[in-house]
């Protein structure tokens, strides 16, 4: 390489360093591998989407009920996702909790209520059991992090990765550069771990504010875009994620909210959710997403949210599991001058993301093999960004199967890395050079909120043949003239990477929602010319890859797992 | 409605009185928008990229001398947008 490159040469090549990346790091450094992290953050211990803290845990701990073991969730699997789920992957999911749950615990994470002595245990989101623990997770990243540098990984800090290497379907390595330092980095690497996360900013909320939003808005669908452009297929990129939030401030806190007994209304003083699901506020999150956007469009807005009839004690609990979850509610009310244990709490609909469309074990993004390995050898993905996703255990455990995975692989791999080309990786950097030369040419300000509208207005909640074609061709469009980007320093390069990233999976999100022709899971794939959920022809995996003239589609019958539409297994199948 | 034309609002307010500039902001904030010059105990930390803000206060809860309130904007805290127009456009 020429010098002015950094060059790596690591066995397992991490990018993100939230709980997914981390706990796929960790089996790795176990095992002795050279592990090497990239990360958009500075401080490991508080990375990725719960780096404020989290307030549940989602496991089965096989304590000794029917509810509590791995087989029982299993066999509830297909009616929560209504159908639509690898039920290879996710059943590994669930058989490896209790183990997982367990290593974090010995990490120093501490599950338990220190006013009962014991597990808080709740029941939430149409869940067969009470399988959310309630605790308090201001140091759960803290511990992982910890973890992580213990095994003295390489972490390479404010560093983004740009583009994966790949040759014959293997990957071998990524490019990536700090956007602090302008420094570049060409890392050679045996496996690659995508744990990326989500895809924020992607259409519009309530204050109009692009990074107000319920998850991370620096989570930006850089590994499923890097994934694609490698070739890797992406699966249930259709469903769009929604939740209920303090009208003005997308944040987090629902599961406590109904775990813990609230209620929603509507303008009517009605408590609605019944008349959409007999499990009330207790339904799955795309449930009560869908209910309130029904009552929205109904006419009975707005919508409330009621804590008044709880319990004192109820309520002081809910207050400080809310702060865990967003450390900055208790002052968001307080300068609203809202108390939410005496009055109603105006609610809305937050933005869209892309995550996994409000069920559990659905995830969309990468489709992942038992093993968290994608359709490209040697690149693996988990947490928010693949395709069972189950908030922050199903990173925990799916990041743990990978880097188990990337173990076996780099062990079964011999044989010298390929070299990597320098001509290639200097277009890369030319490219992010030219977005700082450029003196006239859009922002990436421009960019995202001509994707966010128009994802809002034809990708949303409400779509059609003939919307999604509009919005397939505003966004090729917009595509093209990414070629007239600019920025004034390196964080606006860094951004300029992150909006074409947000921009690349709303076109995968239109033409997966184009092609399936039906509607599931109510407003998270709701097509108003085809609004029945048709079983008979759409029990069936929709995948989304690079194709020759960009994505492509084709379908899977849910009854096979993903990993066998992969082409690296047609010679083993 | 115009909420873009609105002067971006700095959600980070930092008292200077009580700021030790000791750069933990700058190192915890996960959206890059805190810099604050390394060894340099004179110089207070920078709000660069102020509409760039999750709102999180991962800052506020780090800062040792409590230096750091954050500040919601009007259209978060009294917020006038009609959420049926997020709810897409019906094109048949």
């Amino acid at each position: 390489m020429k010098e002015n490159w950094t060059t790596l040469d690591t066995d397992l090549l991490v990018v993100g360093g939230g709980v997914a990346g981390s706990m796929a790091a960790i089996p790795a450094l176990e095992a002795g591998l050279k592990v090497t992290i990239c990360e958009k953050g500075k401080v490991l211990d508080h990375c990725g989407s719960i780096g404020c803290g989290v307030d549940h845990y989602l496991t089965v701990m096989d304590t000794g009920p029917e509810w509590d073991t791995p087989e029982f969730l299993i066999k509830h699997v297909p009616e929560l996702t209504d159908g639509i789920v690898d039920m290879a992957v996710a059943s590994r999911v669930i058989r490896e909790m209790p183990r997982i749950f367990r290593k974090i615990e010995s990490f120093g994470v501490d599950f338990k209520d220190p006013k009962i002595g014991t597990y808080y245990r709740l029941r939430s989101f149409g869940l067969p059991g009470t399988y959310h623990i309630n605790f308090d997770g201001t140091d759960f990243k803290k511990h992982i992090g910890e973890r992580v540098r213990k095994g003295k990984a390489t972490v390479l800090m404010r560093t983004m990765v740009v583009q994966l290497l790949t040759e014959d379907n293997r990957a071998y390595g990524a490019l990536a550069f700090n956007f602090r330092t302008g420094e570049w980095f060409a890392i050679r690497a045996k496996a690659v771990v995508l744990a990326a996360g989500d895809v924020n900013r992607i259409s519009r909320n309530a204050s109009g504010l692009a990074f107000d939003s319920w998850h991370l808005p620096y989570n930006t669908g850089d590994a499923q875009a890097m994934g694609y452009h490698s070739g890797a297929a992406l699966a249930n990129m259709e469903s769009v994620e929604a939740t209920l939030t303090p009208k003005g401030f997308s944040c987090q806190g629902l599961n406590a909210l109904v775990s813990l007994g609230a209620y929603f209304v509507n303008k009517s003083g009605e408590r609605f959710m019944f008349k959409y699901d007999k499990k009330g506020e207790n339904a799955r999150r795309a449930v009560i997403a869908d209910a309130a956007i029904n009552e929205y469009l109904l006419g009975n807005g707005p919508i409330y949210l009621d804590c008044r009839h709880l319990p004192e004690a109820m309520l002081d609990h809910m207050e400080a599991t809310l702060q865990v979850d967003r450390y900055t509610l208790p002052a968001y009310y307080e300068q609203k001058g809202v108390k939410f244990r005496e009055e109603l709490v105006e609610i809305s609909v937050s933005e869209l993301s892309i995550r996994r469309s409000g069920v559990y074990f659905r995830g969309s993004g990468l489709a992942v093999d038992t093993n968290g390995e994608t359709s490209v050898e040697a690149l693996f993905a988990a947490g928010d960004c693949a395709t069972v996703s189950g908030g922050i255990s199903g990173a925990a455990v799916l990041g743990h199967i990978a880097g188990e995975g990337v173990v076996q692989r780099v062990r079964a791999t011999s044989g010298a890395l390929p070299e990597i080309d320098i001509k290639a990786a200097e277009m890369v950097r030319a490219q992010s050079a030219g977005y700082l030369d450029r003196r006239d040419g859009m922002t990436w300000k421009q960019l995202e909120d001509e994707t966010r509208q128009t994802v809002t207005d034809y990708v949303g909640v409400r779509r059609s043949e003939k919307g999604l074609k509009l919005a397939l061709d505003t966004l090729q469009a917009l595509a093209k003239r990414e070629a007239h980007l600019k920025a004034d320093d390196l964080h606006g390069v860094m951004r300029i990477h992150e909006s074409r990233n947000i921009r690349l999976n709303a076109e995968l999100m239109a033409t997966a929602s184009l092609a399936r022709k039906e509607t599931r899971t109510g407003s998270s794939h709701l097509r108003l010319d085809y609004p029945q959920t048709d079983d008979r022809n759409w029990r069936k995996f929709v995948i989304v890859e690079r194709g020759k003239d960009g994505p492509a589609v084709r379908t899977l019958s849910t009854d096979r797992p993903l990993a066998d539409a992969f082409a690296r297994n047609a010679a083993t199948v | 409605m115009s909420n873009q034309a609105k002067a971006v609002h700095n959600p980070i307010r930092i008292n200077p009185e009580t700021c030790v500039r000791c750069n933990l902001c700058d190192w915890i904030c996960p959206g890059d928008l805190i810099y604050k010059e390394e060894d340099n105990r004179e110089t207070l930390p920078v709000i660069k990229y102020p509409d760039e803000c999750w709102y999180c206060g991962l800052c506020q809860s780090i800062c040792p001398t409590n230096a750091i309130t954050i500040i919601f904007p009007e259209q978060m805290v009294r917020n006038k947008t009609d959420v049926v127009s997020l709810l897409g456009k019906v094109v048949e």
